[in-house]
């Protein structure tokens, strides 16, 4: 094959690596407009890092849920492990500075023990992860009101620093949110396990026949998911500065929308956490801009609705004609 | 290269392989051939480390081969392409070839450029010009069919095992095919292909080995057999009793069902056949020639593309299934339990399935009549069960299958289609089901019966129609067809 052949057929992979970007980016960008024109304080470098500093949760968990659902998962323990690892921050924490660091390893760790259990159910007991993660959350959100029944403990003024403070002008919390998703960005890349997490969410018979190890495969998908409800936990407790046991009920769900946005499909193998990202910031940005049209928040949810469903049928729509 | 010594292996009521040896040579093309049913594809699965052989010995490479997992014999370098391929649509050619193997780098990351340059190399190597970073899902069937021997040829592959390769693909591409083998066999891997095609396997094979019933018939040099041999190993069996006699005279009541060129899918084009009242007419070819795409699209599962239909004297261009269950249609299909019985549910149930208006009082389903219905077709096709209430997953085959005739011969007037309606079931259960179809016909149904089954085509059909590759290539009387003169126009090349 000649060196021209080869350069042209290189050109097309490179941008179609992208196309699942696509329909985030105009979405965002068609957000900002109408901002703009509704506000002239709306495309304000200020505006946008508020924004950014609001994506933090959401994208916190949504990157995690990016990697079950690649995978051909789901984990809807999500918010219940949320706010079993807020209570657990600010109840161990309980005011006292030493302690922060031994809790918020712990807590991660915990979050990715969780993990680790759901894809050791899945594998063992050969039930759908939707299933398994479902039942998972009851557990852990039972656990929680065990622990306790309402806001519980309190987390020091410095550990406020994570979720309100800013370094170098940028949301110390959203920069954390971007670092891990670039992180697990290049190791869904590089990695050769993180290659077999497409493979087996775009079909899980062809990896069994071609011997691909699922649990292994699994382990990491759900201990990363794990991973990523035990820091949105401490984020949370960070900004409410103390831990409540439903604080993370509406997250399950909500942690999909962004996946979806982002260009992931539903049925996995395709798509990444980068959308996600930038689908969390979308609907921040959306929100916001509600905000700035005085819309409620109820109609904020309506709003929301609307968007995912429409931006669902696009993708559908393009991925019949590709 | 691969010595197997009476390999045997049972199922719960089904001996699929006893006693079987086969000696596959370095750097041959060995051909494997049987009808549906005669345990290739169990001994497949054997080979590749998929089952656990009950008894025998099986030795590769010169060393006693025991596998524990597919993968296990796959790192010694067997590697089986199966018919329905192990490939992931959305990935990349390149990715597809590595998965599970990837190129890495010094720090153990995966190396895209070597993963790229490597496939690039290694489909040359076969004589394909494939764009590496395309998704699988975009390149045909052919294509597909490549890049899971490319992937084979990364594991140092010693034994490929192709399952039936040439099912999917036609024409040139087989040539093409065929072309790469005999590559792969120069640089001195050993290729087991498996085929029911004779053109084929003279074509491209340097010995063949004929399995029946689960044993082995023969190995030959390609040079020493000829085709009418080799039909002759395959299906020559004798006739039993299994068939119910025929009635005296070729019947010959009102045409029912008239196609009038018809198209569907991507292959089925042209047909136009003939259905009368009161006879059974066999719908004989290869898998793959088209027939249950055919069965579908006149029953409305799939869409007709060109062409029309002529039911009970009206012309119909589109057909849905509740309209041809209306006109007293009704389709057996060949795979009872994805596309025809509700297995979780109970023998009532699945019978009345279609026709539930029948037993609806104000509405609401009415158990009592459900169940007397389900009765009487229990005694009538003697089902062996508990009762109406049986669910059927815990049926045998035979018994299920007894189920899905059963809901369809109560209500079909006019048509019934029966595809492959004995795969996999016991003797007793075959006969069972010959015997109801017999009856059918002489109530004065249309029966069209699709089998690859030759015995039981010469034994039942009053007429048989031959198809291949989409196309009708014949048409036999059924006291004068043989399973030569079947299998010529089966396999021939179609006639321009």
């Amino acid at each position: 094959m000649t060196a021209a052949v080869s350069a042209r057929m290189e050109m097309p992979w490179r941008l179609r690596k992208h196309t699942g970007l696509a329909g985030v980016l105009i979405l965002i960008a068609a957000v900002s407009l109408v901002g703009g024109l509704v506000s002239d304080r709306f495309i304000t470098l200020n505006n946008f890092l508020n924004v950014f500093e609001q994506t933090t949760d959401l994208a916190l968990v949504s990157i995690g849920q990016t990697l079950t659902i690649l995978s051909g998962g789901i984990d809807l323990s999500v918010g219940s492990l949320i706010s079993l690892t807020s209570c657990l921050t600010s109840g161990l924490i309980n005011n006292n500075p030493d302690r922060i660091i031994p809790v918020v390893i712990g807590v991660l760790a915990l979050g990715m023990l969780v993990g680790f259990v759901n894809a050791g159910l899945v594998v063992a007991l050969r039930v759908h992860p939707l299933i398994v993660t479902l039942g998972m959350g009851a557990v852990l959100q039972g656990v929680t009101l065990l622990y306790a029944l309402g806001p519980v403990g309190r987390v020091p003024r410095g550990f406020n620093f994570l979720a309100y403070g800013r370094v170098y002008g940028l949301p110390l919390g959203a920069t954390i949110a971007v670092l891990l998703c670039l992180l697990i960005a290049l190791a869904l890349r590089n990695l050769p396990l993180g290659r077999q997490v497409y493979a087996l969410g775009d079909d899980t018979n062809s990896a069994r026949l071609v011997g691909l190890r699922r649990t292994r495969i699994l382990m990491l998908v759900y201990g990363c998911s794990g991973f990523c409800c035990a820091a949105t936990g401490l984020y949370l407790a960070a900004r409410f500065g103390v831990g409540q046991p439903y604080t993370g009920v509406n997250y399950t769900l909500a942690s999909i929308t962004p996946v979806v946005l982002g260009g992931t499909l539903l049925s996995g193998g395709k798509g990444g956490v980068i959308g996600t990202l930038l689908g969390a910031f979308l609907i921040a940005l959306l929100n916001n801009l509600l905000n700035f049209m005085d819309v409620s928040k109820h109609y904020q949810l309506v709003a929301q609705a609307v968007i995912i469903i429409l931006a669902v049928s696009v993708y559908v729509e393009r991925r019949r004609t590709v | 290269m691969l010595t197997l010594a009476g390999i045997s292996k049972s199922f719960p009521g089904v001996r699929a392989l006893s006693g079987v040896d086969l000696k596959v040579r370095p750097g041959e093309i060995h051909g494997l051939l049987g009808e549906n049913g005669a345990g290739k594809s169990t001994l497949i699965k054997v080979i590749a480390g998929a089952y656990a052989p009950d008894e025998g010995e099986m030795r590769f490479a010169d060393a006693p081969a025991r596998w524990s997992s597919p993968r296990d014999a796959k790192r010694h370098g067997v590697h089986v392409v199966y018919q329905e391929f192990a490939l992931f649509p959305q990935l990349s050619v390149a990715e597809n070839i590595f998965v599970g193997q990837e190129r890495r780098n010094r720090l153990g990351l995966v190396d895209h450029a070597r993963t790229r340059r490597d496939a690039r190399e290694l489909l040359e190597r076969l004589g394909v010009l494939l764009d590496v970073d395309a998704a699988v899902s975009s390149l045909s069937i052919a294509d597909q069919q490549m890049v899971e021997i490319a992937r084979a040829m990364v594991h140092n592959v010693k034994l490929l095992v192709l399952d039936e390769p040439t099912a999917v693909i036609a024409g040139r591409e087989v040539a093409l095919l065929f072309d790469r083998l005999r590559r792969l066999r120069e640089s001195g891997v050993s290729v087991l292909f498996i085929s029911h095609r004779l053109d084929e396997v003279f074509a491209i094979c340097d010995r063949v080995t004929v399995l029946k019933d689960g044993r082995l018939v023969g190995t030959h040099e390609i040079a020493d057999v000829t085709r009418e041999r080799l039909i002759s190993m395959m299906v020559g069996r004798e006739l039993g009793d299994l068939f119910p006699a025929r009635s005296a005279e070729p019947r010959s009541g009102e045409t029912v069902l008239r196609t009038e060129g018809v198209a569907v899918g991507e292959r089925v084009r042209d047909i136009s056949i003939e259905l009368k009242a009161g006879e059974i007419v066999a719908l004989a070819g290869m898998v793959g020639a088209g027939r249950s795409e055919l069965a579908l699209g006149l029953f409305g599962g799939v869409p007709i593309l060109r062409g029309a239909i002529h039911l009970n004297g009206q012309r119909f261009t589109s057909m849905t299934p509740a309209r041809a269950i209306e006109l007293g249609m009704g389709l057996v299909t060949e795979d009872r339990k994805s596309q025809g019985l509700a297995m979780l549910l109970d023998i009532a149930a699945n019978i009345t399935g279609p026709a539930l208006s029948e037993v609806a009082r104000r509405g609401l389903v009415d158990r009592r009549l459900e169940n007397e219905i389900a009765a009487r077709e229990i005694g009538r096709y003697r089902i062996a069960c508990r009762g109406p209430a049986t669910k059927v997953a815990t049926m045998s085959g035979g018994n299920q299958q007894k189920v899905i005739v059963a809901r369809w011969a109560r209500i079909c007037k006019s048509v019934l289609i029966l595809d492959e309606p004995t795969r996999g079931i016991d003797v007793g259960a075959k006969a069972e089901i010959y015997r109801i179809m017999r009856e059918l016909a002489a109530s004065g149904v249309a029966i069209l019966m699709i089998s690859s089954e030759l015995t039981e085509v010469i034994g039942m059909a009053d007429r048989i129609i031959v198809m291949r590759a989409g196309r009708v290539t014949g048409e036999l009387a059924g006291r004068e067809a043989t399973e030569e003169s079947i299998m010529r126009l089966a396999t021939s090349e179609r006639a321009a």
